[in-house]
């Protein structure tokens, strides 16, 4: 049982559910207080000890059947139901028909269904050993079935209740037999399906490791895979974690203010006015940010993770207001407020292509004005403005002018470009013109970059 | 202590509370492995009042550490009274002339306090917050650490002592170790991700709104005097609102309010006008409460003839 536990464990990790040894060592002591009689309490003791996460339930529930499962329901046994003469029919029947079918009939009639070896040697010839993503598992099994012969069992199933009938067998009997065989099917199918799903859980655990989160940080967002995206998704709850405690360390360092004796007095009354405790008053380093994110498809990488991020660090923001643009400027803060960071990115773009069906091209300069016209009051002295863009207009008018005025009005107005310089000014791209206008640009073309762009905006420097 | 899971549950169920098979493994799993519990899910769907039912139910003390931001250990754990210090100083004046009486020089008089020290800085001046209290207990106790995630990341940090080897520093007085380890159980709202050391150390709970058929037994327990026709509906009802796309969806206390509010209000069935006057103990936004008013309208044909004219 410990090593299924243990095999087990590697499955989830292998996919992407983090268990430490000290989880599945609670696993093992859970075990041993609870036992493994009981299923359901079973299956509750594991997910309790060994998943920390809702969203990880569902790969929980889809690995525990493969590793914990009987396998599969069992067959019966079909010839049990029928009389003596009845059974010896079915046999000659059986014999009559004989065939590359027979093992299947076989399996179907006896309820003695392929042993674990077999299946597994079936599995292996349907491709099962080359899989290694649950994605693939649908498609082997069919594919496993059909070498089994099930896509010719229809017809050789009429053939022999027809050579049944012709033998003598009662309709009753042949009704019976056939409601066995079909159930039978299905829990031979049910089977298939579980070696083939198990197959491929344990090969996942086996492959090497080739997606590593810190390696991935530095690959360029433009050239990331929809797996890698996932990845780097977890990385991102890392870096949040270390950008959090980095910030408040920096915070707390920061709160010794200026002395304050109003505070103070009020403080010390309780030791008679001897002043005991000293008070100060806070400098307040909190950040109060507006976001301007660009919403075109090619910058819903680094638009996603952008997001993320800010929300993820609201507690070590004093205020943030976001604006999504791409031919208009549209708030989006409420859309991030009542979400969990990762899905609230995926709802910000749905709100915004469901919004403005059909194709625009980016207009920041026009998003710009739109934005002075309906939300100027969201910027004031302590704002710090962040436009996460690649400032490609498609030759619409930058308006510098707008964005001059901003850097004026703001405390800062910070440029997160997923482009290289190099590449500044080429086509379409005013980069070069808004490179002039504002207090300083991070070029953020991968997590790293990314990270350390972010991690300098909370600084306030 | 408990026996085995049904166990649990019968005597959770005789403090009022319902626990699911799963709630009962683990509560079971937290006492055999002596481990805090770490229960994450939607607002009021008693979280909290399973650390009140447990304590109950194995007849323990409950001490509540309630979570905020700014939470820090003077507040959680110890604080040194320094009014009591100060008290004590001035009351024990003629025992200090006594004591430094015959001293001659400055540093005598130094040297022979410091071997007083340890009256001021001993148990009597100690104040205990809930967390030294539950570990200084002499009996033991069930505590209950709520709302976890709105106490800050270094606060996070801090509870691992206290929550893998049951014991606090105090520098003055070095570590005290727990006489008897309490039952923890730490809430969160899932507001934010809590540091992967702090969910190592704990059993995860996942409790979910519960099944129609779970809340109905709910209500029927909490408000015996609403008919249970009545519950049924009612149910009904929120479960609904719960599947609409709402602000805020009604929580399994609020359910509780209604079906109280239903009870004083003397309702006889859950028509337009009940449901009007009263959908505001469910919903608590307005825009919430114009949607599900549509919604309503909008379901059944009587009613809806009813309800445009």
């Amino acid at each position: 049982m410990d090593d299924r536990v243990i095999e087990f464990v590697r499955g989830m990790r292998a996919a992407g559910v983090r268990v430490s040894l000290a989880e599945s060592m609670d696993a093992m002591r859970a075990i041993e207080a609870l036992g493994v009689t009981d299923k359901t309490i079973f299956k509750s003791s594991m997910r309790a000890t060994l998943i920390k996460e809702s969203q990880d339930f569902a790969v929980f529930d889809q690995l525990f059947p493969l590793y914990f499962g009987s396998g599969g329901p069992m067959l019966q046994n079909a010839l049990e139901e029928l009389s003596e003469g009845d059974q010896e029919m079915l046999q000659a029947a059986l014999q009559a028909l004989s065939g590359r079918m027979q093992d299947l009939l076989d399996w179907l009639t006896s309820g003695e269904g392929p042993t674990k070896e077999e299946l597994e040697a079936l599995a292996n010839q349907a491709g099962a050993q080359w899989a290694d993503n649950p994605g693939e598992a649908r498609w082997v099994t069919r594919r496993m079935l059909q070498q089994m012969g099930m896509g010719h069992l229809e017809q050789q199933l009429s053939e022999l209740y027809q050579k049944l009938q012709e033998m003598g067998m009662s309709q009753e009997a042949i009704e019976k037999l056939m409601g066995v065989v079909e159930a039978n099917r299905e829990a031979l199918a049910e089977q298939v399906a579980q070696q083939v799903g198990m197959q491929i859980a344990q090969q996942r655990a086996n492959r090497p490791d080739d997606l590593h989160g810190s390696d991935l940080m530095h690959k360029p967002f433009s050239a990331l895979s929809e797996e890698e995206t996932a990845v780097l998704r977890k990385e991102v709850a890392r870096l949040v974690t270390q950008l959090r405690t980095r910030a408040a360390m920096r915070r707390k360092r920061g709160t010794r203010g200026k002395f304050d004796s109003k505070s103070t007095i009020r403080a010390n009354q309780r030791y008679g006015g001897v002043p005991l405790e000293l008070r100060f008053k806070k400098n307040k380093l909190k950040p109060s940010l507006v976001l301007m994110c660009d919403m075109s498809r090619s910058m819903f990488h680094v638009t996603e993770f952008m997001l993320t991020f800010i929300y993820q660090l609201q507690d070590q923001v004093a205020k943030t207001r976001s604006f999504a643009y791409y031919s208009d400027m549209q708030e989006v803060s409420h859309l991030l407020n009542s979400n969990r960071a990762e899905e609230a990115a995926q709802e910000v773009f749905d709100a915004f292509y469901k919004g403005s069906p059909g194709h625009y091209a980016t207009d920041f300069g026009g998003s710009l004005d739109s934005f002075y016209h309906h939300w100027l009051s969201a910027v004031n002295g302590r704002t710090t403005v962040v436009v996460l863009g690649d400032g490609r207009n498609n030759y619409n008018s930058p308006r510098i002018d707008l964005i001059k005025d901003l850097q004026k009005r703001a405390r800062r107005v910070i440029w997160f470009c997923p482009e290289q310089e190099r590449q500044w000014g080429s086509g379409d791209s005013d980069m070069l013109e808004y490179a002039t206008a504002v207090d300083s640009i991070y070029v953020v073309r991968n997590l790293a970059q990314l990270a350390t762009a972010v991690d300098k905006l909370l600084a306030g420097d | 202590m408990f026996k085995d899971i049904a166990d649990v549950r019968e005597r959770l169920g005789q403090q009022q509370y319902i626990a699911s098979e799963e709630i009962g493994t683990v509560t079971f799993l937290a006492q055999s492995l002596s481990k805090p519990i770490l229960a994450e899910g939607p607002a009021g769907v008693g979280k909290t009042e399973l650390a009140k039912a447990w304590a109950k139910a194995i007849g323990r003390p409950l001490i509540r550490l309630q979570c905020y931001e700014g939470l820090d250990e003077s507040k959680a754990l110890y604080e040194w009274e320094y009014a009591k210090q100060m008290l004590y100083t001035q009351l024990l004046r003629e025992t200090l002339h006594k004591v430094l009486g015959d001293v001659q020089s400055l540093s005598d008089a130094a040297s022979r306090l410091a071997q007083e020290e340890d009256v001021f800085f001993s148990e009597n001046f100690l104040l205990p917050r809930p967390l030294l209290t539950a570990i200084m207990s002499d009996e033991p106790v069930v505590l209950l650490i709520d709302e976890i995630d709105r106490a800050d990341v270094e606060f996070e940090a801090f509870l691992l002592e206290v929550l893998s080897d049951f014991q606090v520093s105090v520098p003055e007085l070095g570590t005290i170790a727990a006489k008897h380890q309490p039952m923890v159980l730490l809430t969160s709202n899932n507001t934010r991700e809590l540091s992967e050391a702090l969910k190592r150390r704990c059993l995860y709970l996942y409790v979910d709104y519960p099944a129609q058929d779970a809340e109905l037994d709910i209500v029927r327990l909490k408000v015996p005097d609403l008919s249970p026709e009545l519950a049924r509906q009612a149910v009904a009802v929120v479960h609904q609102l719960r599947n609409m796309d709402l602000r805020k969806v009604p929580s399994i206390s609020e359910t509780l309010d209604w079906a109280r509010a239903l009870v004083t209000l003397n309702a006889s069935a859950i028509d337009e006008k009940t449901l009007s006057n009263t959908l505001t103990v469910l919903l608590k936004y307005e825009t919430d409460v114009a949607k599900a008013k549509r919604m309503m309208g909008n379901s059944g044909g009587s009613q809806r003839g009813r309800w445009e004219r």
